[in-house]
């Protein structure tokens, strides 16, 4: 019987069909982005190569015949997958270069950070789940990992590596701020990606274990007088078991947020290289450094299956363990923190909207006072101004990000198992990463930001929509309309979708200010909006420079950015409000409540 | 000899998904004259509301088909014509099924009525309903939650009634009622069955109910 249930909870046949087709469209358009570029890369080629070559018909056709571009997309596709499997990795665009030994290169840089900001991680979750472990053993378990770790976890790592750079290398001079010649060097950039994946990594584990520890299992083993180390074990393996999908989705995450940090820090790791290669639109490189980076996700994802599979004795299908535990306890602290921060963002909204972002009013790195509480930028302009309007171009957009997400959620769930596949690839993609292709192929622009931000958006609320749809779907009296001879489509208009959108909405606002964080970190990196335009990531990426003659030109957006993190944090940490009026859904769970990707199942 | 309301034959229905795919409910046929009342009666698993749902066609069967007068209801691969959408009704176990929370019930039965059988004058559709299952026409105006269960039940058998169907399906339909208005609610169906020359196809685990029918019919829980 036990079988028969495992049985029907694995993949069905069209979620299979999709996630397989999935792959293969990603493979295909993986080798196939020289084709997909829209900036024509002949054109590209030529004046990186032949600079005295003028750019007639005839001298494109040539290029494009020597890329092999003409033969349209999948043979580009199949050519380059062809080299691939032969060890050629093609040739540099720009530079004309083999591309492989600097690939090799920049991943080794790479890896070697990885496995410093590992070292820091483990540290970071250890200091958060020895207190929940200690409790445990003194047989008093409590709720949640507290304020350190969501302290921890607040700051995105492109901010936090900010911060780390302004105040310990440049105020402080303890370490240096740039470059990759020693062990020194590796240490700030070390620290920005251990400590937030490490401050995840314990905040996921301390939950667990007392959301394990609470369990009836464990009373009974203590009366039962187990030694409290055994029950302990016993704890520990259970917890770990059920976060060990998340901690998988945590470190594919750090890939995306190396691509920050070592832009921050020059350090000439892989996601530089990526970044420097979407910058210059070198295809080739690109290609080469996003294989290298889905090499490594599919090694994490291996070892993630292994470990499950050691942990949990065997293979089980998707959705037979339950669902990580949720935040507990009443969200007081949390609700507090959310409106205070809401008001100081609003205040410096109702402040800075009707002053002028743009005007060169003031000297050049004016310091703050009266008339100008935030100073101003290296071109004299205001800065409450510039962030005031900031807000706008990066929540504006964040809105239009999660509006968007929310109709494709419905959409994709009312399509049922079709989307597993893009669903699964889209949900392990880091935004950053995303935001590099999209701005390789398009050229950077707050609309490719949006879109690389969007698709990594939809898939949560997709999965909240098809649980609230099956839920509407299961209420009696809406089973019951066709009965009158109401049609499929006013049911879904006049019935289905006021039932689903409430909840949907809510859980869509709560995603907002990570999206807004998210879009931050694309223009930071330059491949959102562009200068002029007031956009908080560019802005901070504007006053780092000014870092050390005038701090706050880079104080006044980070002060922006920190309050939307600190209202992200606060927002997910608030417990989903019980459900009331139907019948039997108390058991359907609002994934918004979760603060990390929720896991497809 | 006149047409059937109703004629299953060879009907079965599994459930589940790949290897979890179980018949639940086992080859079944008979035939219902208008104006006859049968009983299906069997313990729980036997597949009695599976029964109910794939009559009433909200859901498909596996194999066999369903006629209604003498014409295509419900086949595997195919459904009722939205056309006739009209000729088969059914009563819930759950009367608020039968109604949306945020609508009066005089708004149901006229949805039923406009979408189904237009009536040839305005309210005469809704009152001869109300009439013929004995419902309050004062009680038409309010929501279903302001309605005892007992006199839900009867409405929901108005808003069945009101499109004037040929067969009407009652699943449990007192199984959440207390015993007297059980009783009084029963008979309500039953006459208005007769009265009206509806067939009734009743589902229940209430052998005193059952035996007020013209024929029951037993079904068992399909063996693994």
């Amino acid at each position: 019987m036990n079988w028969f249930a495992l049985k029907a909870r694995r993949l069905s046949w069209p979620s299979f069909a999709s996630c397989l087709l999935s792959a293969l469209a990603l493979l295909l358009v993986a080798g196939a982005l020289p084709w997909l570029s829209r900036t024509d890369p002949a054109a590209a080629v030529l004046r990186a190569r032949y600079a005295e070559l003028e750019p007639t018909e005839q001298a494109l056709a040539a290029v494009r015949a020597q890329l092999g571009l003409d033969q349209g997309p999948l043979a580009t596709s199949l050519h380059w997958w062809s080299g691939v499997l032969h060890g050629d990795l093609g040739s540099s665009w720009v530079s004309g270069a083999e591309i492989a030994p600097g690939v090799w290169r920049a991943l080794s840089v790479s890896a070697t950070l990885t496995v410093f900001a590992t070292i820091i991680a483990l540290a970071v979750a250890l200091a958060l789940v020895l207190p929940a472990a200690l409790r445990v053993l003194r047989n008093r378990p409590h709720s949640g990992s507290g304020p350190l770790g969501v302290a921890l976890t607040a700051l995105p790592e492109f901010l936090l590596a900010s911060l780390l750079l302004v105040l310990v290398a440049v105020q402080l001079q303890w370490l240096p701020p740039y470059g990759w010649t020693g062990l020194d060097t590796a240490v700030l950039p070390a620290l920005a990606l251990g400590i937030p994946a490490g401050g995840l990594l314990g905040r996921l584990l301390a939950d667990a274990i007392a959301s394990v520890a609470a369990e009836r299992w464990a009373g009974i083993w203590h009366l039962a007088g187990a030694p409290a180390p055994a029950i302990l074990s016993g704890v520990l393996r259970r917890a770990a078991a059920a976060v060990i999908d998340q901690l998988g989705l945590v470190f594919i995450g750090l890939l995306g947020g190396a691509v920050a940090v070592e832009q921050v820090f020059a350090v000439p790791g892989l996601g530089r290289y990526l970044l420097g290669a979407a910058n210059a639109q070198d295809i080739p490189a690109l290609q080469a450094g996003l294989l290298l980076m889905a090499g490594s996700a599919l090694l994490i994802g291996m070892l993630t299956a292994a470990a499950r599979r050691a942990l949990r004795g065997g293979a089980l299908p998707a959705g037979s363990l339950p669902a990580p535990p949720e935040a507990r306890g009443n969200g007081r602290i949390q609700r507090w923190t959310a409106a205070i921060t809401c008001t100081a963002l609003l205040a410096i909204l109702a402040f800075g909207l009707p002053r002028d972002p743009y005007t060169l009013a003031f000297q050049r790195l004016q310091a703050p006072g009266a008339g100008l509480p935030f100073g101003a930028d290296s071109s004299g302009r205001d800065l409450l101004a510039r962030v005031a309007h900031g807000t706008l171009g990066t929540v504006g957009p964040a809105l239009g990000i999660v509006a968007c997400a929310i109709l494709i959620g419905l959409l994709l769930a009312a399509a049922g198992e079709i989307s597993r596949g893009p669903a699964v690839i889209a949900n392990a993609t880091p935004p950053i990463l995303a935001g590099v292709v999209i701005a390789a192929l398009l050229g950077p622009s707050v609309g490719g930001a949006a879109l690389a931000v969007l698709w990594v958006s939809w898939p949560p609320l997709a999965t909240h929509a098809a649980s609230l749809l099956d839920e509407a779907r299961a209420m009696p009296h809406i089973r019951w309309l066709p009965l009158s001879g109401v049609p499929r489509g006013r049911i879904w208009v006049q019935h289905l979708l006021p039932a689903v959108l409430p909840a949907l909405l809510r859980h869509g606002m709560l995603r907002l200010p990570g999206v807004a964080l998210a879009l931050a970190a694309l223009g930071f990196l330059g491949l959102g909006a562009q200068p002029p335009t007031p956009e908080w990531g560019l802005l901070l990426a504007e006053g780092i420079g000014y870092v050390e003659r005038a701090p706050w030109t880079a104080i006044a957006p980070a002060t922006a950015l920190v309050l939307t993190s600190v209202c992200a944090v606060a927002l997910a940490g608030i417990p989903a409000p019980q459900r009331t009026g139907t019948r039997g859904t108390a058991t359907q769970q609002d994934p918004a409540a979760r603060n990390t990707p929720v896991p497809v199942s | 000899m006149s047409i059937p309301a109703l004629e299953v034959s060879a009907l079965s229905a599994l459930r589940g998904h790949g290897a979890a795919r179980r018949l639940v409910l086992e080859p079944l046929g008979f035939t219902l004259a208008p104006g006859e009342s049968v009983a299906v009666t069997g313990p729980s698993g036997a597949g009695k509301s599976t029964l109910a749902d794939i009559v009433l066609g909200l859901e498909l069967p596996d194999s066999g088909e369903i006629r209604v007068l003498g014409q295509h209801w419900s086949s595997p691969k195919r459904s009722h014509a939205p056309a006739r959408r009209r000729l088969v009704q059914g009563v819930p176990q759950d009367p608020a099924a039968a109604f949306v929370p945020r609508w009066s019930i005089r708004t149901s039965l006229q949805q039923a009525i406009h979408r189904l059988a237009p009536p040839a004058g305005p309210g005469t559709g809704i009152d001869r309903a109300a009439e013929l299952a004995q419902f309050d026409t004062a009680l038409l105006d309010r929501r279903p939650h302001q309605l005892s269960g007992g006199q839900l039940q009867r409405a929901a058998l108005a808003r069945a009634v009101a499109v004037n169907p040929s067969v009407l399906v009652a699943d449990e339909p007192t199984s959440a009622l207390d015993p007297d208005t059980a009783q009084a609610v029963a008979g309500q169906l039953l006459s208005t069955a007769a009265n009206s020359g509806i067939a009734l196809l009743l589902i229940t685990h209430d052998p005193q109910l059952a035996a007020q029918c013209s024929r029951t019919i037993a079904i068992r829980p399909p063996s693994r």
